[in-house]
């Protein structure tokens, strides 16, 4: 028997859906294969963890209600957030983007002017020399002018 | 799992238009139905109203229910197809709900009077157990639910979800490996 095979045989044993014949055939291949012997042992402390679950109880007057909305027509339980709150809910964060929008716009209204300006100056090609006066570039110009006159 | 009988004299009864004893069976099923619910949906709001819907939906379809059928398995199947259609909730609605996977399941203590230190480690593992089934796909988390929280066998998960057997077989063991990789990621990030 491979490990493979063994593999799908673990979750069934657990279980107790497994046929006599296989169950032998996986205890004695255990025996022997400690990664399948780990393997179950590992799915079945989660089994075992799954057993001390508590379970949840119906909230208190759970059957009345049921009779209730049955007796009154009902094809639905009513939704804890009725379609109108959603939607509600729904243009109020539609609002609150907006809103961020249109104060955000207006809060730098005043100074992003000027900023900007000050960024467009400082990036401009009317300030940057790329060979200032006294530079070694600078010198280089002025003896090409000079050639060239000549 | 329960006393076909009872059932059946209870639909009897129902189909010969004594519709309150459809409380009857209400009352028998509620916890089972609730406990399913709120495995599936992963919190006690979303969990009432399935569980709500689902009996509605029973006594409006209960006078075609064969009586050759289980009731248990025929409740289960539309409890757990009205817990998928929840999961199909619209975009906005499922903004607004909360979700209880930060509430921790509450692991019973092996010993009568558990230390601290074992308290705290169960309420962690159950814990890590509610936030690992949550990353299940429906799929597999609907099966493992119905195995191991609902202790049916797999003819019984077969005949709920109406698939085969080897279905049931593979899909459990598919939530049970992705279960033991995720338990092993958390206790290795402990």
């Amino acid at each position: 028997m491979n490990c493979s095979y063994t593999h799908i045989l673990i979750s069934p044993y657990i279980d107790g859906e497994l046929q006599e014949q296989d169950m032998r055939r996986l205890e004695n291949h255990m025996k022997v294969c400690s990664k399948c012997r780990a393997e179950f042992e590992e799915s079945k402390e989660l089994h075992n963890l799954f057993a001390n679950v508590d379970r949840f109880k119906t909230p208190y007057g759970f059957h009345t209600r049921v009779m209730a909305n049955i007796s009154l027509g009902k094809t639905k339980a009513r939704s804890r957030i009725p379609v109108f709150a959603g939607l509600a809910e729904g243009f109020a964060i539609m609002a609150v983007i907006v809103l961020g929008i249109f104060s955000g716009t207006q809060l730098t209204k005043g100074f992003m002017p000027d900023k900007a300006k000050e960024v467009v100056v400082s990036f401009s090609l009317d300030v940057f020399d790329p060979a200032p006066p006294g530079s070694l570039g600078g010198v280089y110009l002025a003896m090409t002018e000079v050639r060239n006159e000549k | 799992m329960s006393n076909n009988s009872d059932d059946s004299a209870a639909i009897d009864k129902f189909k010969k238009g004594e519709k309150a004893a459809f409380e009857e069976l209400v009352m028998k099923y509620q916890d089972r139905i609730y406990n399913l619910c709120n495995h599936m949906l992963g919190n006690s709001h979303d969990a009432e109203d399935a569980a709500q819907d689902a009996f509605i939906k029973a006594y409006q379809n209960l006078n075609d229910f064969r009586p050759e059928a289980s009731f248990y398995t025929w409740l289960y199947r539309i409890t757990v197809n009205t817990c998928l259609d929840n999961k199909k909730r619209p975009f906005f609605k499922s903004l607004f709900m909360t979700s209880d996977e930060d509430e921790e399941y509450i692991l019973d203590p092996v010993s009568e009077e558990p230390s601290p230190e074992k308290l705290y480690e169960s309420k962690q593992l159950g814990l890590a157990l509610r936030k690992s089934l949550g990353k299940l796909s429906l799929k597999l988390r609907t099966v493992i639910i119905l195995k191991e929280i609902e202790d049916l066998t797999y003819e019984e998960i077969a005949d709920i979800l109406e698939v085969s057997t080897g279905t049931v077989k593979s899909r459990i063991s598919r939530a049970r490996e992705e279960l033991r990789i995720l338990m092993k990621n958390f206790r290795e990030q402990k």
